[in-house]
Protein backbone atom coordinates (compact mmCIF):
# COMPACT_ATOMS: atom_id res chain seq x y z
CA UNK A 1 0.00 0.00 0.00
CA UNK A 2 2.80 2.23 0.83
CA UNK A 3 3.94 1.64 -2.60
CA UNK A 4 1.07 2.38 -4.21
CA UNK A 5 0.98 5.61 -2.32
CA UNK A 6 4.41 6.37 -3.32
CA UNK A 7 4.08 5.73 -6.95
CA UNK A 8 1.22 8.10 -7.20
CA UNK A 9 3.10 10.71 -5.47
CA UNK A 10 5.70 10.53 -7.58
CA UNK A 11 3.61 10.92 -10.63
CA UNK A 12 1.64 13.52 -9.43
CA UNK A 13 5.48 15.34 -9.07
CA UNK A 14 6.53 15.07 -6.16
CA UNK A 15 9.98 14.80 -5.24
CA UNK A 16 11.22 11.37 -3.55
CA UNK A 17 12.13 13.42 -0.29
CA UNK A 18 8.81 15.33 -0.64
CA UNK A 19 6.83 11.70 -0.96
CA UNK A 20 8.49 10.20 2.29
CA UNK A 21 7.85 13.33 4.29
CA UNK A 22 4.47 13.09 3.59
CA UNK A 23 4.31 9.81 4.27
CA UNK A 24 6.19 10.49 7.86
CA UNK A 25 3.91 13.90 9.10
CA UNK A 26 1.02 13.45 7.70
CA UNK A 27 0.79 9.26 8.43
CA UNK A 28 -2.75 8.58 6.80
CA UNK A 29 -3.17 6.63 4.03
CA UNK A 30 -6.51 7.64 2.74
CA UNK A 31 -5.73 10.72 3.24
CA UNK A 32 -2.34 10.79 1.64
CA UNK A 33 -3.63 9.11 -1.24
CA UNK A 34 -6.47 11.29 -1.55
CA UNK A 35 -3.82 14.25 -1.85
CA UNK A 36 -1.28 13.23 -4.20
CA UNK A 37 -4.74 12.12 -6.02
CA UNK A 38 -6.13 15.85 -6.00
CA UNK A 39 -2.79 16.77 -6.64
CA UNK A 40 -2.17 15.18 -9.93
CA UNK A 41 -6.02 16.56 -10.84
CA UNK A 42 -4.38 20.01 -10.31
CA UNK A 43 -6.13 20.97 -7.25
CA UNK A 44 -5.13 24.19 -5.43
CA UNK A 45 -2.91 23.18 -2.20
CA UNK A 46 -5.99 24.69 0.17
CA UNK A 47 -8.44 22.42 -1.63
CA UNK A 48 -6.37 19.59 -0.49
CA UNK A 49 -5.65 20.85 2.99
CA UNK A 50 -9.41 21.45 3.63
CA UNK A 51 -10.22 17.28 2.11
CA UNK A 52 -7.69 16.08 4.22
CA UNK A 53 -9.17 17.87 7.56
CA UNK A 54 -12.28 16.18 6.94
CA UNK A 55 -11.01 12.91 5.39
CA UNK A 56 -9.10 12.77 9.17
CA UNK A 57 -11.35 13.94 11.48
CA UNK A 58 -12.19 10.48 12.25
CA UNK A 59 -8.97 10.66 13.84
CA UNK A 60 -10.71 12.64 16.74
CA UNK A 61 -13.26 10.08 17.02
CA UNK A 62 -10.55 7.40 17.44
CA UNK A 63 -8.45 8.95 19.98
CA UNK A 64 -11.06 9.88 22.54
CA UNK A 65 -11.68 6.43 22.51
CA UNK A 66 -8.21 5.42 22.50
CA UNK A 67 -7.10 7.61 25.43
CA UNK A 68 -10.34 6.91 27.32
CA UNK A 69 -8.98 3.18 27.28
CA UNK A 70 -6.00 3.71 27.80
CA UNK A 71 -3.92 2.99 30.79
CA UNK A 72 -0.71 4.00 32.95
CA UNK A 73 -0.65 6.90 30.63
CA UNK A 74 0.29 10.81 30.99
CA UNK A 75 0.06 13.67 29.67
CA UNK A 76 3.59 13.91 27.72
CA UNK A 77 2.80 10.11 27.13
CA UNK A 78 -0.73 10.99 25.15
CA UNK A 79 1.07 14.14 23.58
CA UNK A 80 3.85 11.37 22.31
CA UNK A 81 1.67 8.88 20.81
CA UNK A 82 -1.13 11.20 19.13
CA UNK A 83 0.22 11.12 16.15
CA UNK A 84 0.62 7.77 15.13
CA UNK A 85 -2.85 6.39 15.47
CA UNK A 86 -4.68 4.93 12.64
CA UNK A 87 -7.46 3.41 11.27
CA UNK A 88 -5.56 -0.85 11.70
CA UNK A 89 -3.57 0.28 15.05
CA UNK A 90 -6.88 2.11 16.22
CA UNK A 91 -8.96 -1.20 15.33
CA UNK A 92 -6.38 -3.90 16.86
CA UNK A 93 -6.62 -2.16 20.14
CA UNK A 94 -10.04 -1.53 20.37
CA UNK A 95 -10.33 -4.82 20.37
CA UNK A 96 -7.54 -5.96 22.84
CA UNK A 97 -7.90 -6.36 26.29
CA UNK A 98 -4.60 -5.33 27.27
CA UNK A 99 -5.20 -1.52 28.20
CA UNK A 100 -1.22 -0.36 28.66
CA UNK A 101 -0.28 2.67 26.72
CA UNK A 102 3.17 0.78 25.79
CA UNK A 103 0.68 -1.62 23.92
CA UNK A 104 -1.20 0.87 22.42
CA UNK A 105 2.22 3.01 21.22
CA UNK A 106 3.96 -0.75 19.97
CA UNK A 107 1.39 -1.45 17.62
CA UNK A 108 1.08 2.53 16.41
CA UNK A 109 4.89 2.85 16.17
CA UNK A 110 4.82 -0.48 13.98
CA UNK A 111 2.20 0.08 11.82
CA UNK A 112 4.02 4.39 11.25
CA UNK A 113 7.58 2.64 10.74
CA UNK A 114 6.20 -0.07 8.16
CA UNK A 115 4.11 2.81 6.14
CA UNK A 116 7.52 5.11 6.05
CA UNK A 117 9.66 2.04 4.73
CA UNK A 118 6.67 1.30 2.01
CA UNK A 119 7.07 5.18 0.46
CA UNK A 120 10.73 4.47 0.78
CA UNK A 121 10.79 1.18 -1.22
CA UNK A 122 8.47 2.60 -3.54
CA UNK A 123 10.19 5.76 -4.69
CA UNK A 124 13.34 3.45 -5.08
CA UNK A 125 12.03 1.00 -7.05
CA UNK A 126 9.58 2.95 -9.25
CA UNK A 127 12.39 3.81 -11.27
CA UNK A 128 13.54 0.60 -12.50
CA UNK A 129 9.47 -0.07 -13.42
CA UNK A 130 8.66 0.30 -17.59
CA UNK A 131 5.29 2.69 -18.36
CA UNK A 132 2.80 0.67 -18.60
CA UNK A 133 3.50 -0.91 -15.29
CA UNK A 134 2.96 2.73 -13.32
CA UNK A 135 0.17 3.25 -15.23
CA UNK A 136 -1.73 0.41 -13.88
CA UNK A 137 -0.74 1.50 -10.23
CA UNK A 138 -2.94 4.28 -10.87
CA UNK A 139 -5.51 1.51 -10.13
CA UNK A 140 -3.74 0.75 -7.31
CA UNK A 141 -5.08 3.49 -5.28
CA UNK A 142 -8.56 3.01 -6.53
CA UNK A 143 -8.78 -0.72 -6.05
CA UNK A 144 -7.87 -0.41 -2.21
CA UNK A 145 -10.70 2.39 -1.77
CA UNK A 146 -13.14 0.01 -3.50
CA UNK A 147 -11.92 -2.84 -1.11
CA UNK A 148 -12.42 -1.23 1.80
CA UNK A 149 -15.90 0.11 1.11
CA UNK A 150 -17.26 -3.63 -0.78
CA UNK A 151 -17.46 -4.85 2.96
CA UNK A 152 -19.42 -2.18 4.87
CA UNK A 153 -21.72 -2.33 1.26
CA UNK A 154 -22.48 -5.89 1.63
CA UNK A 155 -23.23 -5.81 5.25
CA UNK A 156 -25.82 -2.83 4.78
CA UNK A 157 -28.60 -1.94 2.16
CA UNK A 158 -28.18 1.19 3.80
CA UNK A 159 -24.84 2.06 3.08
CA UNK A 160 -24.68 1.09 -0.13
CA UNK A 161 -27.59 3.26 -0.70
CA UNK A 162 -25.92 6.71 0.85
CA UNK A 163 -22.73 5.17 -1.26
CA UNK A 164 -25.00 5.94 -4.85
CA UNK A 165 -26.02 8.52 -3.51
CA UNK A 166 -22.91 10.04 -2.42
CA UNK A 167 -21.94 9.26 -5.92
CA UNK A 168 -24.67 11.22 -8.05
CA UNK A 169 -24.21 14.04 -5.89
CA UNK A 170 -20.31 14.30 -6.62
CA UNK A 171 -20.56 13.85 -10.48
CA UNK A 172 -23.17 16.57 -10.34
CA UNK A 173 -21.15 18.73 -8.30
CA UNK A 174 -18.09 18.06 -9.98
CA UNK A 175 -19.42 19.34 -13.40
CA UNK A 176 -20.30 22.85 -11.43
CA UNK A 177 -17.17 23.44 -8.78
CA UNK A 178 -14.88 21.40 -9.87
CA UNK A 179 -12.17 19.87 -7.83
CA UNK A 180 -13.99 21.12 -4.39
CA UNK A 181 -16.78 18.78 -5.29
CA UNK A 182 -15.01 15.68 -3.28
CA UNK A 183 -14.71 17.54 -0.07
CA UNK A 184 -18.76 18.73 -0.48
CA UNK A 185 -20.39 15.71 -1.69
CA UNK A 186 -18.38 13.86 1.36
CA UNK A 187 -19.88 16.49 3.90
CA UNK A 188 -23.52 16.38 2.52
CA UNK A 189 -23.48 12.24 2.01
CA UNK A 190 -22.25 12.46 5.63
CA UNK A 191 -25.16 14.31 6.76
CA UNK A 192 -27.78 12.44 4.57
CA UNK A 193 -26.12 9.06 6.12
CA UNK A 194 -26.66 10.39 9.97
CA UNK A 195 -30.49 10.24 9.19
CA UNK A 196 -30.83 7.21 6.83
CA UNK A 197 -28.11 5.14 7.87
CA UNK A 198 -29.24 2.99 11.36
CA UNK A 199 -26.66 3.50 14.15
CA UNK A 200 -26.14 -0.15 14.11
CA UNK A 201 -23.89 0.25 11.12
CA UNK A 202 -21.93 3.20 11.71
CA UNK A 203 -19.71 3.42 14.87
CA UNK A 204 -16.98 1.18 15.60
CA UNK A 205 -17.41 3.37 18.74
CA UNK A 206 -20.14 1.30 20.04
CA UNK A 207 -18.00 -1.74 19.49
CA UNK A 208 -15.38 0.34 21.86
CA UNK A 209 -17.83 0.85 24.35
CA UNK A 210 -19.49 -2.64 24.81
CA UNK A 211 -15.75 -4.25 24.86
CA UNK B 1 8.60 26.90 -0.92
CA UNK B 2 6.55 25.26 -3.64
CA UNK B 3 2.89 23.88 -3.46
CA UNK B 4 3.61 20.13 -2.57
CA UNK B 5 5.66 22.05 0.37
CA UNK B 6 2.37 23.39 1.20
CA UNK B 7 0.61 20.95 0.74
CA UNK B 8 2.45 18.79 3.04
CA UNK B 9 2.84 21.57 5.81
CA UNK B 10 -0.94 21.60 5.67
CA UNK B 11 -1.84 17.97 5.34
CA UNK B 12 0.04 17.77 8.49
CA UNK B 13 -0.93 20.72 10.72
CA UNK B 14 -4.78 19.52 9.52
CA UNK B 15 -4.40 16.12 10.76
CA UNK B 16 -2.64 16.38 13.85
CA UNK B 17 -4.65 18.53 15.70
CA UNK B 18 -7.77 16.85 15.34
CA UNK B 19 -5.39 13.70 16.48
CA UNK B 20 -3.87 15.66 19.27
CA UNK B 21 -6.86 17.41 20.91
CA UNK B 22 -8.18 13.84 22.81
CA UNK B 23 -4.84 13.25 23.76
CA UNK B 24 -5.16 16.57 25.97
CA UNK B 25 -8.77 16.80 27.12
CA UNK B 26 -8.70 12.97 27.78
CA UNK B 27 -12.18 12.07 29.36
CA UNK B 28 -13.34 15.32 28.33
CA UNK B 29 -15.00 15.55 25.28
CA UNK B 30 -18.43 13.41 24.49
CA UNK B 31 -20.21 14.43 21.27
CA UNK B 32 -24.26 14.14 20.63
CA UNK B 33 -25.10 10.82 19.25
CA UNK B 34 -25.34 12.37 15.95
CA UNK B 35 -22.40 14.25 16.06
CA UNK B 36 -20.29 11.03 16.25
CA UNK B 37 -22.10 9.47 13.59
CA UNK B 38 -21.50 11.71 11.16
CA UNK B 39 -17.72 11.73 11.83
CA UNK B 40 -17.73 8.00 11.34
CA UNK B 41 -19.65 8.43 8.04
CA UNK B 42 -17.65 10.67 6.76
CA UNK B 43 -14.56 8.24 5.89
CA UNK B 44 -17.20 5.72 3.87
CA UNK B 45 -19.02 9.32 1.92
CA UNK B 46 -15.19 10.28 1.28
CA UNK B 47 -14.07 7.41 -0.54
CA UNK B 48 -17.28 7.61 -2.30
CA UNK B 49 -16.79 10.77 -4.13
CA UNK B 50 -13.14 9.65 -4.56
CA UNK B 51 -14.33 6.83 -6.27
CA UNK B 52 -17.02 8.10 -8.54
CA UNK B 53 -16.14 9.41 -11.21
CA UNK B 54 -12.60 9.64 -10.57
CA UNK B 55 -12.20 5.97 -11.59
CA UNK B 56 -13.27 6.45 -15.16
CA UNK B 57 -10.20 8.58 -15.43
CA UNK B 58 -7.70 6.34 -14.42
CA UNK B 59 -6.55 6.34 -17.99
CA UNK B 60 -7.36 9.48 -19.66
CA UNK B 61 -7.74 8.39 -23.19
CA UNK B 62 -9.44 4.78 -21.91
CA UNK B 63 -12.32 5.31 -19.32
CA UNK B 64 -13.06 1.78 -19.29
CA UNK B 65 -9.79 0.75 -18.17
CA UNK B 66 -10.31 2.35 -14.59
CA UNK B 67 -14.11 0.35 -14.72
CA UNK B 68 -12.35 -2.63 -15.44
CA UNK B 69 -10.02 -1.95 -12.46
CA UNK B 70 -12.95 -1.19 -10.12
CA UNK B 71 -15.19 -4.23 -11.23
CA UNK B 72 -12.03 -6.52 -10.16
CA UNK B 73 -11.57 -5.02 -7.02
CA UNK B 74 -14.84 -5.23 -5.87
CA UNK B 75 -15.39 -9.07 -6.81
CA UNK B 76 -12.23 -9.83 -5.34
CA UNK B 77 -13.16 -7.90 -1.93
CA UNK B 78 -16.76 -9.47 -2.27
CA UNK B 79 -14.75 -12.84 -2.20
CA UNK B 80 -12.88 -11.70 0.62
CA UNK B 81 -9.82 -11.30 -0.71
CA UNK B 82 -7.23 -9.81 1.52
CA UNK B 83 -6.88 -5.69 1.22
CA UNK B 84 -3.01 -6.23 -0.21
CA UNK B 85 -3.79 -8.94 -2.59
CA UNK B 86 -6.87 -7.35 -4.14
CA UNK B 87 -4.34 -4.20 -4.92
CA UNK B 88 -1.92 -6.29 -6.54
CA UNK B 89 -4.06 -8.66 -8.47
CA UNK B 90 -5.81 -5.71 -9.82
CA UNK B 91 -2.40 -3.98 -10.92
CA UNK B 92 -1.77 -7.16 -12.38
CA UNK B 93 -5.01 -7.30 -14.55
CA UNK B 94 -5.02 -4.20 -15.69
CA UNK B 95 -1.16 -4.72 -16.89
CA UNK B 96 -3.07 -7.96 -19.20
CA UNK B 97 -5.32 -5.81 -20.51
CA UNK B 98 -2.89 -3.25 -21.40
CA UNK B 99 -0.99 -6.06 -23.53
CA UNK B 100 -3.81 -7.11 -24.88
CA UNK B 101 -5.32 -3.64 -25.94
CA UNK B 102 -3.03 -3.40 -28.99
CA UNK B 103 -4.30 -6.92 -30.38
CA UNK B 104 -8.07 -5.80 -30.48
Amino acid sequence: MGIGYAALAIKAGLTPLQTVLFSIFVYAGAGEIIAVSMLLNNATALAIILTNFVVNLRYLVMNICVYNKVTKSSLLKNILTAHIVTDESFALFSLMEESSIWTYSGISFTSWLSWIFGAVIGVTVLDLLPVIVTNSFNISLYALFVAILIPSIKKSRQITLLVAITGIINIILQLLIGNWSIITSTIIGALIGVYLVDDKYVSNVEEEETA
Amino acid sequence: MNQADIMILGCALVTFIPRLIPAIFVGKINFGKKTEKFLNLLPYTALTALIVPGVLTVDNQLWYIGLIGAVVAAGLAWKKVPLGAIVILTVIVLISVYSIIPLI
